[in-house]
């Protein structure tokens, strides 16, 4: 087991191309749970195969342990892999994948047996030992390739999307699967994915990626609650966090928000930990609104002066909870020139942002109606807009 | 095709397809036929008008069978007589006569025989006396058209039933006849066995060479990044479009100052290399996913563990191609012995060169040539059956996903 660190590691696949991974700073600890989340493209798979070796690093200092790798070849960095579309030797059987690199590296038949056979009953696979990955379904082929990494004990365990080509409802059993797998090695693990759900409920850290550069790296909590960035802020949590361009009003003791006729006040909590909002009264500003912190009018305690009326263009109850849909006539925030929301993959309208409101309950609520809530702005988020940067 | 269609309909266009089917299959298979039945047959029986399929041989009866001594005798079917005769005899004295009711028959008898009437008639302009002879127990009125000799036949059933006629005239009868000393003949006579054994050794080193070279080569093409491999590779894969009649003369010349005139090294060394095998090869390895590489890296295997173990039995459908090009190849080829293998030289001759002497110009043995062709050709008919079933699977993309 060994921590892995990266020192200002900048990978460029051309002399001259765009930066992949831009001068990455990261401390794994050892025996952490690592994950590196972002859109596609944003360097987190280039990171993790410069840890193993498959990709070569342009300048910087990659180390495992005390040891630095970079030029070390990945067979000798004791590591182990698993690879989004597993990379089975499809001519082996399950046993002979999952000793191959004993038998690489020429451990004793018995002993071979032995640890194979071990790994297989940990993961449930000693009835398929004898089987082709042909002959097997996709999470057990999934298992087979947790087997091949796991049978090794390397000091640090990488995985790449690993459960990306699994159903919905496998991945969850895997998910949980894999967390109390690691949890029992205590071996580092770094883990890409490019779902935030994944990266929230399994990393004891999670790191986020966006174009090459390290966005923040926190606890799955802090980063939701404390998002670094407008970035971090849009990316995080599932629906997005709502993000509006807005006005600020008021005054510095009671400042307000507005946006698309609404005017909303502000907590003087969100003022604590957003200072500098009282500086920018009457200039622009990027408000940051989670689904649930809208909740229904007299379901909460909330002053009038923090009340809107929305019409809902879409009411989905979830059970437990409904979900709104609504439009605010605003131009959608932008990051960089390009709309926010445009980088998870969403239809944009020039004109227009779309909300959710998550709201509690059982609420009956038909499309089309105009509906009252509550704005909890005390937990609301402030960004500097242009930069993204939060006004704290 | 995998869905199944059913009603009347589908039966007749089932009914159809398969019909077509045996069809060609037939057409394609005839010369193959032939070629197996004429290398049984007798030098004879090829010639034999009407030609048939089968071989077959002139049959014959034990003289004891008829209470004679001596060889056996051959046997006949005549014409105006049931059952199988035996010619017992030569130049047996025959007087032909033709009934005046149907000049076009001919009864051979016995010159004594018949009684003339002292009638006369006019054939074609000669004067004719008219006989009395017994035909089947009738008499009738016929003149001698001719005396001449013939054979005397013998009932191989009832030896008491003997006929006289023209031995031209009787059908000899045959029976089924394979000559499988064809093979022994062309196998000793001609050397086609040492001929044999040269092509097998040729074969199987063009062949093993082959393989090691386009999977080396092949192998590191797809997958090891080296300086100029891209402008390299587009250069060995032009020379697939140099045809080799271009390149016989300098070929030939560069195995003459090797000193490999007249021997098999030649036949052998300059055919391992193959731009098309590399090809092939390479472009199987590009398609195996990077990733089983890659995991096989991480577990510290090094190149060639990596090529051996993990490529080389992923791309068995292709290996498996490569090998029967290379060896039907090797094994055809014809010109380029020809050019290198002098022909007085018999002990280095191969197949291809030894059938194209058997079957020269001034050649009467034809089923020696095609005992000798049998021979050719069953090691690739055997090769390909056994190969076939490499050609339709592909099992590199199996293990993902």
């Amino acid at each position: 087991m060994a921590a892995v660190t990266f020192s200002a590691v900048t990978k460029q696949y051309k002399g001259d191309g765009p930066l992949a991974v831009d001068s990455l700073d990261l401390e794994i600890e050892d025996g952490e749970f690592m994950v590196l989340v972002g859109p596609s493209g944003c360097g987190k798979s280039t990171a993790l195969r410069m840890i193993a070796g498959l990709e070569e690093i342009s300048t910087g200092e990659l180390r495992i342990g005390e040891r630095v790798v970079n030029d070390v070849p990945p067979g000798d960095r004791d590591i182990a892999m698993v690879f989004q579309n597993y990379a089975l030797y499809p001519h082996m059987t399950v046993r002979d994948n999952i000793g191959f690199a004993l038998e690489v590296a020429k451990v004793p038949k018995a002993e071979i047996k032995q640890r194979t056979e071990h790994a297989a009953e940990m993961l449930g696979l000693t009835e398929y030992l004898d089987r082709l990955p042909k002959a097997l379904s996709g999470g057990q082929r999934q298992r087979v390739a947790m087997g091949r990494a796991i049978v090794r004990s390397p000091q640090v365990f990488l995985m790449d999307e690993p459960l990306s080509n699994l159903d919905a409802k496998l991945r969850v059993q895997m998910r949980s699967e894999i967390i109390q797998l690691q949890r029992r090695l205590a071996t580092t693990m770094v883990y890409v994915t490019h779902d935030q759900v994944e990266a929230m409920t399994m990393g004891h850290r999670v790191a986020v990626m966006r174009k090459g550069i390290l966005q923040q790296v926190a606890p799955p909590q802090e980063l939701y609650q404390r998002p670094a960035n407008l970035f971090v802020a849009a990316f995080i949590g599932s629906p997005a966090m709502n993000l509006v361009n807005a006005t600020l009003g008021g005054t510095p003791d009671r400042p307000t928000v507005s946006f698309a006729g609404h005017t909303l006040a502000i907590d003087s909590r969100a003022i604590e930990r957003y200072p500098k909002i009282v500086d920018r009264i009457g200039g622009p500003v990027i408000v940051g609104l989670r689904p649930e912190h809208f909740v229904m009018e007299g379901d909460a305690d909330l002053p009038a002066d923090q009340m809107m009326q929305l019409q809902v263009d879409l009411a989905e109850a979830m059970g437990a909870e409904v979900h709104l849909h609504a439009t605010l006539d605003v131009a959608p925030v932008e990051l960089e020139g390009a709309p926010v929301a445009a980088e998870d993959g969403d239809e944009v309208i020039a004109s227009i942002t779309r909300v959710i409101a998550r709201v509690e309950g059982i609420h009956t609520v038909m499309s089309g109606e105009r509906v009252t809530l509550g704005v909890k702005t005390h937990l609301a988020h402030f960004f500097e807009p242009g930069t993204g940067d939060p006004l704290r | 095709m995998s869905v199944k269609r059913k009603g009347p309909k589908a039966t007749m266009v089932r009914v159809a397809t398969y019909g077509v089917l045996v069809l060609v299959a037939i057409v394609v298979l005839f010369p193959f036929v032939v070629a197996v039945t004429t290398s049984l047959k007798d030098n004879n029986d090829i010639f034999s008008y009407p030609p048939s399929l089968v071989p077959e041989q002139a049959s014959t009866v034990p003289a004891a069978q008829l209470g004679l001594d001596g060889d056996p005798l051959p046997t006949f079917t005549l014409p105006d007589r049931d059952g199988t005769f035996a010619l017992v005899g030569r130049d047996v004295p025959i007087a032909e006569f033709r009934p005046l009711d149907d000049l076009e028959r001919v009864i051979a008898l016995d010159p004594a025989a018949g009684e003339k009437t002292g009638a006369t008639i006019v054939i074609d302009g000669d004067e004719e006396d008219v006989f009395l002879i017994d035909v089947d127990g009738d008499t009738i009125e016929a003149y001698r058209s001719r005396l001449t000799s013939g054979g005397e036949f013998v009932n191989v059933d009832d030896p008491t039933d003997v006929a006289i006629g023209l031995v031209n005239l009787a059908v000899p009868a045959e029976e089924f006849g394979p000559r499988p000393a064809n093979f022994t003949e062309v196998w000793t006579d001609k050397e086609l066995g040492r001929s044999l054994s040269n092509t097998v050794l040729v074969t199987f080193a063009v062949v093993i060479g082959q393989l090691v070279t386009s999977i080396l080569g092949g192998y590191a093409f797809a997958r090891i990044d080296f300086k100029g491999r891209n402008g390299l590779f587009l250069m060995y894969l032009g020379s697939v479009m140099v045809p080799f009649v271009v390149l016989i003369i300098p070929l030939f010349q560069l195995m003459l100052q090797v000193g490999w005139l007249d021997n098999l090294a030649a036949l052998i060394i300059p055919f391992i290399f193959t731009a098309y095998g590399t090809f092939l090869m390479r472009q199987f390895f590009v398609g195996i996913p990077k990733e089983i590489e890659e995991a096989a890296l991480l577990d510290n295997a090094s190149r060639s563990t990596i090529l051996w173990k993990i490529m080389v039995p992923l791309a068995r459908p292709a290996i498996a191609t490569l090998a029967t090009f290379g060896f039907l190849y090797a094994w055809n080829s014809f010109f380029w012995p020809l050019v290198i293998i002098n022909s007085g030289n018999p002990e280095g001759r191969v197949l291809a060169l030894t059938l194209s002497t058997l079957g020269g110009r001034s050649s009467t043995d034809i089923n020696l040539v095609f005992a000798g062709a049998v021979i050719a050709m069953t090691p690739p008919i055997l090769v390909f059956l056994f190969a076939q079933r490499y050609f339709v699977e592909n099992s590199a993309s199996s293990g993902l996903k």
